[in-house]
């Protein structure tokens, strides 16, 4: 029952910290090995919920997702943070299955449940013994349903989301940095608040918001239930039916009209002070949405980057110039646009104009010159091996199935993407750096350590 | 509350049976459309098995294990040695894992450069670093990169340059980690809690070692590191992914084969503290949050009552049972996550319960965790309680098995430990065999609430007096930037306190 952190952090900033063991991995393209592509079926019941099946024999478990489309980006002035609070309140139980129960009884048959919000979508799971796929899918059904909300309950679940909030933002060191880049790159968009939301914001939700968004956001055209594992699709399809089938189809559409942020017309800069022990220096650009063709060079140009000790960040600020204890740049790229971002947790004794130089500098650089072919194939083979271990669980399978369905609005996609990134060239990494990394598109931040706070 | 599902026997305790009562009874309505009925009956049930695997021995002394999987076309080798931070000589806490980064960072025939960009090229990835009694080397590489990947890993492990440039470098990222790390209350708590339950015995010293300790490493203690540990006979690889036996086996005879057997001596370790009871409060004023934890010397990963121990604290605080999170989370909503572990190791082993609360709840969730580590001692399990802990940790069991790097892990497991391999096969039937007797004996035996570590670490001030209304009266307290797992008062000495 978690949010996600925009992944950047936790997965570059501290793993680099924790220096914990590397998985993950891959090939040369020119060796013609194309990852085996994914085998699936989906379709659409009467009341408009789509249901995505995939049959992998290899485990007898199941793994049982079902997508909402509704995150923070959903989220009404006032009321930040309330999808993932509202995740929550989908364990307080339904018709059938007692509070607080879901997680116990997929536990009792040897199965792991859980769930977690982000700006775009919140999304339920369960991997059990292949043999209780009915239990998991008239457990989703129920709480789909017939969720129960209780005054009670809703109080007490709001005190869990705000020790949340400390425990993962506000009580450990750099846990706000995607908090404060969001705040003062963002105006108008939602995505400039947290999915976790404020103190303030929480505090003022009622049982009946809950209710409410409920009502709006979890019916049945608005969901993807995806299963991949060890079953029949024929039996699976029937039992998908049997409980789903009868849950009321929505009666007014989903609301999808969110502000737009508009374009930046003048480089914003911007210092703070945080009590952290070193500085860290931001370079931030509004680039575009997933699935647009831009996309494409810039996940590229993230893994060019970024992506392991030899991409240009690491080498030139952590290696070659010993600024930086970390750095990366990566684009966060979302169901709507979204920003391309640098950090660098400043080296104790380096100044943070020299971090904000070397990363401009790294980007001014793509805008200049073409990227290697080297470097162009080596961020292809890096991206067959991502694509390639991030589809060995039933799991991985589900989240790109569902990811296409839910955010594309396209199933095909899964696999389809990956004939796109082969085709990338150079000249398409240069044009989108020369599309976006522009000074009038930026927004530099220096967040300082607070004066007389944590050494 | 009792539901019935076919084999498993489910109930919840007396106290969520109340709560959710009264739930009911508040429910604004009951959906008259939707029908009331039970949970659905389970499919037929396939059989499991524990995956195939094959374990061999070198001439040279070093094992390899091989497990295949052909569905994706990359190959995965995990390479452990067995020497890791409870190795690092006295003061130089830090070595072993300043070792493990510097693998990576150049060998007598490439740059710390030429191995970021042949493992970059390839788009494999290479790890490597050292945990408490293991130092590893993984890389991950596609099925045509196999023996590239095989030949860079055992340059890596078999000839490290040790540069003093890149030594400096290393270093430089250790002191600067260590900085973070030092105003991060999660972290702090879990270095402080290890050093109170094992005192000077190598596992209560901080595997990243502290500034003083960091800084007198030096090039030679490194070299000798290597040189004693890293021997074949010390070292145990798994292959794992999209290759045959014929060929793994092949490869690692080519590429390992010839790496001479060497006298291997691992020092006899010292005997870690018998439990004390010691709370120390770490105070760091602008915490929104206290950081608590809670915990003692238990047993070693190959005892013999691991088992029903590991069972009876997954009862305390573990995945599919944990009395912790029900008390504190369910009921109160006092944490966001509560949870006890058994850490057993090669030398010895703990139990930490862990958890986080805001400040003005400090006090009663203490007092709420150690009551339930001193009701699991004193009362006997409610049977159906230990069935649901059961039912879940044998269950489990097939997905423990979905990846070829999670059935490597348990072989890995095994094999390091010193442990049956025949146990692999028995595992559920193990668990299932566990009586509340086994429980209650183990829990007297090994949980001693009158002697339990504990670390606090948040803004004391607004919490000390919470700890004396609910019994605990006797405590230290350090000032954050004070604290110093090396000094015997775990104070910097010459800067004492003077709140």
């Amino acid at each position: 029952m978690a949010f996600r952190i925009r992944r950047p952090f936790r997965t570059l900033l501290f793993a680099a910290l924790a220096c914990g063991a590397a998985f993950a991995a891959w090939t040369p393209l020119q060796a013609a090995v194309r990852p085996p592509k994914l085998q699936y079926t989906i379709s659409t019941l009467p009341n408009g919920l789509r249901v995505i099946l995939s049959e992998d024999h290899s485990t007898p478990i199941v793994h049982v997702s079902v997508w909402y489309h509704v995150g923070s980006k959903n989220e009404r002035p006032g009321r930040t943070g309330f999808a993932h609070f509202f995740e929550h309140m989908m364990f307080k139980g339904s018709k059938n299955v007692e509070p607080e129960s879901h997680t116990s009884i997929i536990a009792s048959v040897g199965g792991r449940s859980n769930a977690y919000t982000t700006e775009d979508e919140t999304v339920f799971w369960q991997t059990l013994p292949a043999q209780y796929l009915p239990l998991a899918l008239w457990m989703e059904a129920d709480r789909m349903a017939t969720l129960r909300i209780s005054d009670a309950d809703f109080k007490r679940e709001r005190e869990v989301v705000k020790e949340e909030r400390r425990m993962r933002i506000e009580n450990q060191p750099y846990g706000r940095l995607s908090e404060i880049i969001y705040d003062h790159t963002f105006t108008s968009h939602p995505y400039k608040h947290p999915t976790i939301g404020s103190m303030a914001d929480l505090e003022a939700a009622t049982v009946d918001d809950v209710r409410e968004f409920h009502n709006t956001f979890y019916v049945p055209e608005n969901a993807v239930v995806t299963i991949v594992g060890d079953f029949d699709t024929a039996q699976a399809t029937q039992i998908v039916n049997q409980y789903f089938a009868r849950v009321p189809k929505a009666a007014r559409p989903v609301p999808r009209d969110i502000p737009q942020e508009a374009p930046q017309t003048k480089e914003r800069r911007v210092v703070v002070e945080e009590a952290w022990p070193l500085p860290a220096v931001v370079v931030a650009y509004h680039v575009i949405y997933d699935g647009h063709p831009d996309s494409y060079p810039l996940h590229i140009t993230s893994k060019i980057l970024s992506d392991g000790q030899s991409a240009r960040i690491p080498r030139e600020l952590v290696y070659n110039k010993r600024i930086a204890l970390t750095a990366f740049g990566q684009g966060n790229i979302t169901e709507q646009p979204n920003l391309f971002y640098a950090v660098a947790i400043v080296q104790p004794g380096q100044k943070p104009e020299a971090a904000e130089q070397a990363l401009i500098a790294e980007f001014e650089k793509l805008k200049r010159e073409p990227v290697t072919a080297t470097e162009l194939q080596r961020a292809k083979n890096q991206f067959a091996r991502d694509y390639i271990v991030g589809r060995e669980s039933n799991q991985d399978k589900a989240l790109h199935l569902a990811h296409a369905a839910v955010i594309h609005n396209d199933i095909t996609t899964a696999d389809g993407e990956f004939d796109i990134f082969t085709g990338i060239t150079t000249a398409d990494v240069q044009r989108v750096a020369k599309t976006y990394f522009n000074e009038t598109n930026r927004t530099v931040l220096y967040i300082l350590p607070k004066a007389g706070g944590s050494r | 509350m009792r539901i019935w599902i076919p084999g498993v026997a489910l109930s919840l305790s007396v106290a969520v049976l109340v709560s959710s009562v009264a739930t009911a009874q508040n429910r604004p309505n009951s959906f008259p459309d939707w029908p009331s009925e039970r949970p659905p009956l389970p499919l037929p049930a396939r059989e499991v098995k524990f995956p195939p695997y094959e374990i061999r021995t070198l001439a040279n002394g070093m094992r390899v294990l091989t497990i295949l999987h052909h569905e994706q076309p990359v190959v995965t080798m995990r390479l452990i040695v067995g020497a890791g931070a409870a190795e690092d000589p006295q003061g130089k806490a830090g070595l072993s894992n300043l070792l493990g980064n510097l693998l990576d960072q150049g060998t007598a025939t490439r740059s710390a450069q030429e191995i970021a960009d042949q493992i970059d090229t390839i788009g494999g990835a290479l790890g490597t670093g050292s945990g408490s009694d293991l130092s590893f080397a993984n890389i991950v590489v596609m099925k045509d990169s196999f023996g590239t990947g095989m030949e860079l890993l055992a340059d890596v492990v078999r000839n490290p340059k040790f540069d003093a440039e890149e030594i400096d470098r290393q270093k430089q990222q250790a002191m600067s980690t260590l900085q973070v790390n030092a105003t991060d209350p999660d972290y702090v708590a879990s270095a402080l809690i290890d050093r109170l339950i094992y005192g000077f015995h190598p596992y209560g010293l901080p595997g990243n070692g502290t500034p003083e300790t960091l800084a007198g490493i030096t090039r030679d203690d490194l070299v000798a590191f290597h040189k004693r540990y890293f021997v074949p006979n010390n070292m145990i690889l798994a292959v794992v992914g999209d290759t045959t036996t014929d060929e793994a086996f092949g490869m690692v005879e080519k590429v390992f084969g010839p790496w001479p057997r060497a006298e291997l001596t691992i020092p006899k370790p010292i005997d870690p503290p018998p439990p004390t009871r010691r709370i120390v409060v770490v105070d760091k004023p602008d915490a929104v949050q206290t950081e608590i934890r809670v915990g003692q010397l238990a047993i070693s990963r190959n005892h013999k009552d691991y088992l029903a121990w590991d069972l009876a604290v997954k009862i305390l605080g573990g995945e599919g049972a944990n009395r912790l999170h029900r008390v504190l989370r369910s009921q109160r909503g006092l944490t966001y996550g509560a949870s006890a572990e058994t850490q057993a190791m090669k030398q010895a082993g703990d139990y930490v319960a862990e958890t986080d609360t805001r400040t003005d709840t400090t006090g009663e969730v203490l007092r709420l965790t150690v009551d339930e580590f001193a009701r699991l001692q004193r009362n006997r399990v409610y049977e159906p309680e230990l069935k649901d802990a059961q039912a879940f940790l044998a269950g489990t069991f097939p997905l423990t098995i979905e990846t070829p790097n999670e059935i490597a892990t348990q072989v890995l497991n095994a094999v390091f430990y010193d442990l049956p391999l025949s146990d692999l096969a028995t595992f559920r039937e193990r668990v299932q065999a566990v009586t509340p007797d086994d429980i209650q004996r183990v829990s007297q035996a090994y949980i001693r609430p009158d002697r339990l570590s504990i670390v606090l670490v948040g803004n004391a001030r607004a919490f000390v007096q919470q700890l004396r209304a609910v019994g605990f009266t006797d405590f230290e307290v350090i000032p954050i930037e004070n604290l110093d797992l090396m000094a015997g008062g775990l104070q910097r000495t010459g800067r004492a306190s003077v709140r």
